[in-house]
């Protein structure tokens, strides 16, 4: 689904550079819920923007449900970003001037879809994640714990082969973090891949697989048979082969 | 398009869109009307007088001394004028020209003592070289003969019994299209009409039925006055205007040389008002404009500002930069629209009150709003292209930002 082999990104100003992510390797199968977890300031967020095409890197190879991604242009990422990839925020990103509907719609409309098309996938990711009842709501009338809900079915109302979850339960109290890891691994094992990027170790027990950052570099990856390899070449070459 | 997420968005946050709207809808009121009303002083400004302006002045002499003679110096004046270098054609007149705002007139009818004059004119008081001196184009019938040419005085006021009128008002006194050989009336003194002029303006440029002129074939010498409208060859008007000053005053000391003026002079003098307006009306429109184009750019600068985050959301969702840029304008139109709709029931409303409360004002023509919509329309997607274009260049990873 995603692979990245001897990636870096180095953030240029006049005075410094910065190695936010240096030879940096991963390969995440379809159908895994990977966590990436690491400290502040690890390169946690750059690899989650980076494979999110949100940002672009400075060198390697990367490639995305088999797209290389070198090389490609802005609205080429856009598009591949719109049609591959659903986003969830650690602060839900939800516009408020939107009702629930609407912001569903948003990653929809920019895909080309219909209205019947669009008005049937709004109404099954809202029911899908609990909130049919709600449409006509604005994210101020709702909780945390149901703005994510939302957010999560904006980032599904596409069919999404990969979600990317940037710290999803971070704003949440326990038991709507709870809520939420329960639709996630609900969605994963309904086929969608799952990367999740946190700091908290109990929500990464939970996820098959972790990966661990540490000053842009991979530094530990969970040992979970089927996919373990000695190193983390040998891991993407294994993965590729 | 985004229609209808944008106007349901918008409606979350109505004041700045009722205020902007407000300023459109205002902006389109006073810049359709004013449009209008430069138009109609532009158009009187570059109303065809029908003569000749470029070549053409006039001068005026007044004798003095007690010994003067009008007549002899009239017939001195025009005889050597006449025959300068470069100098086409005089003519004598009671001192009027189109736009000179000063002149005589009453009505004429086609019956003598009419109660009611069918047409209000001018009368110009020339001699047989008028058709050539003003440079007017003579449509049917013949000038003046040089014996049907009187000289009017105090004591004298007999004239010869033909009149040439300008085509407007021989259509106005005989809709048949002949006026050629058919009689009008002075009060009870009747004229036959020799000749018709395809036009002559009356002096005053506010008098109603500008285009209705009379010329009777008379030298008017009333007192000791004279006025000539001389004609130069083409280029040569300000080099003649010197020398026939000169010579004018060299010719008869007993008089006063004055108000030499050309007629482009004269044109400039009576439209200087109509002039003022229509700078006045412009600078105001511009002043709109350019308030109202940076209000939308302050606002569109602020939404982007304080949308950041949700830019780069939707960037992460899958816009692309010209998805951004299109958010923008089309939000610009929906407000824009919003205003116009609402200006074009004010463009009317106003126009209706200055229909009412000003003088020779006219409800302003339909065509007018849909130019105003246009302008307005391209006016704010201008205006926003600034912002909407930073909008576009904000990266999605903001969507990532915890700040």
């Amino acid at each position: 689904m995603l692979k990245m082999q001897h990636l870096s990104k180095v953030y240029r100003t006049h005075m410094v550079e910065t190695h936010a992510l240096r030879d940096f390797s991963i390969h995440v199968r379809d159908g895994e819920f990977v966590a990436v977890t690491g400290p502040s300031g690890s390169g946690k967020t750059t690899f989650l923007n980076i494979a999110g095409l949100l940002e672009e890197f400075t060198s390697g190879e990367f490639w995305l449900d088999g797209v290389d991604v070198r090389g490609l242009g802005d609205d080429a990422r856009s598009k591949l970003r719109n049609e591959k990839i659903g986003f969830i925020f650690q602060g839900f990103n939800l516009i408020p001037d939107l009702n629930l509907f609407d912001n569903v719609d948003v990653p929809l409309r920019y895909r080309g879809f219909n209205a019947a098309e669009r008005k049937k996938r709004i109404e099954e990711s809202l029911s899908r994640v609990g909130l049919s009842s709600r449409m006509k709501h604005y994210p101020s009338e709702l909780s945390g714990g149901q703005q994510q809900r939302v957010a999560i079915a904006r980032a599904l109302a596409g069919s999404p082969r990969l979600l990317m979850a940037d710290e999803p339960t971070g704003n949440l109290d326990s038991l709507m973090a709870r809520g939420v890891m329960e639709l996630l691994e609900e969605i994963n094992r309904q086929g969608t891949t799952i990367i999740m990027v946190t700091h908290d170790p109990e929500l990464a027990a939970r996820a098959q697989r972790n990966v661990h950052v540490m000053d842009g570099q991979v530094t530990d990856f969970d040992a979970e048979p089927s996919l373990r390899v000695k190193t983390r070449d040998a891991d993407v070459e294994t993965a590729a082969a | 398009m985004e229609f209808r997420p944008i106007l349901s968005a918008l409606m979350r946050s109505k004041v700045a869109m009722i205020l902007i709207g407000l300023q459109v809808a205002l902006t389109l009121a006073i810049m359709c009307n004013a449009l209008f009303i430069i138009n109609q002083r532009l158009e009187r400004m570059h109303r065809p007088s029908g003569m000749n302006e470029t070549d053409t002045f006039i001068v005026g002499s007044y004798g003095f001394g007690s010994g003067f003679n009008v007549q002899t110096t009239v017939d001195a004046d025009l005889a050597m004028l006449r025959n300068l270098p470069g100098v086409v054609d005089v003519a004598m007149t009671n001192g009027m020209v189109p736009m000179g705002q000063s002149g005589w007139g009453s009505g004429v009818g086609l019956q003598p003592n009419q109660k009611q004059a069918t047409a209000r004119t001018a009368y110009y008081m020339v001699d047989d070289h008028a058709i050539n001196a003003y440079g007017l184009k003579l449509v049917a019938g013949r000038n003046f003969k040089p014996e049907e040419i009187s000289f009017m005085t105090m004591n004298n006021r007999k004239t010869s019994p033909v009149a040439i009128i300008t085509q407007a008002l021989a259509l106005k006194l005989f809709p048949d299209g002949n006026a050629i050989g058919k009689q009008i009336y002075d009060e009870n003194e009747p004229f036959t009409i020799i000749g018709v002029v395809d036009a002559l303006e009356k002096p005053w440029v506010d008098a109603e039925d500008v285009e209705y002129s009379v010329m009777w074939p008379t030298h008017l010498a009333y007192g000791n006055g004279s006025t000539y409208l001389i004609r130069a060859e083409p280029g040569r008007r300000d080099e003649v205007m010197k020398v026939v000053e000169a010579k004018l005053g060299e010719s008869n000391q007993s008089r006063i040389v004055r108000s030499m003026r050309s007629i482009e002079k004269v044109r400039a003098q009576a439209y200087a008002n109509d002039r003022a307006m229509a700078i006045i009306l412009g600078s105001v429109i511009a002043a709109l404009l350019t308030i109202t184009a940076l209000g939308i750019v302050g606002m569109a600068s602020f939404w982007v500002a304080q949308r950041t985050k949700q830019i780069g959301t939707r960037r992460a969702l899958g816009a692309t930069r010209g998805s951004i840029l299109r958010y923008f304008q089309t939000e610009n139109f929906v407000i824009t629209t919003c205003g116009l709709l609402l200006g074009g029931l004010l463009t009317y409303a106003l126009s209706l009150w200055l229909l009412t409360h000003v003088d020779g004002a006219k409800l302003l023509p339909w065509y007018y709003v849909p130019i105003g919509f246009a302008c307005l329309w391209l006016l704010g997607q201008l205006a926003v292209l600034g912002p909407a274009t930073r909008a576009s260049r904000v990266p999605p990873a903001v969507a990532t930002r915890s700040v």
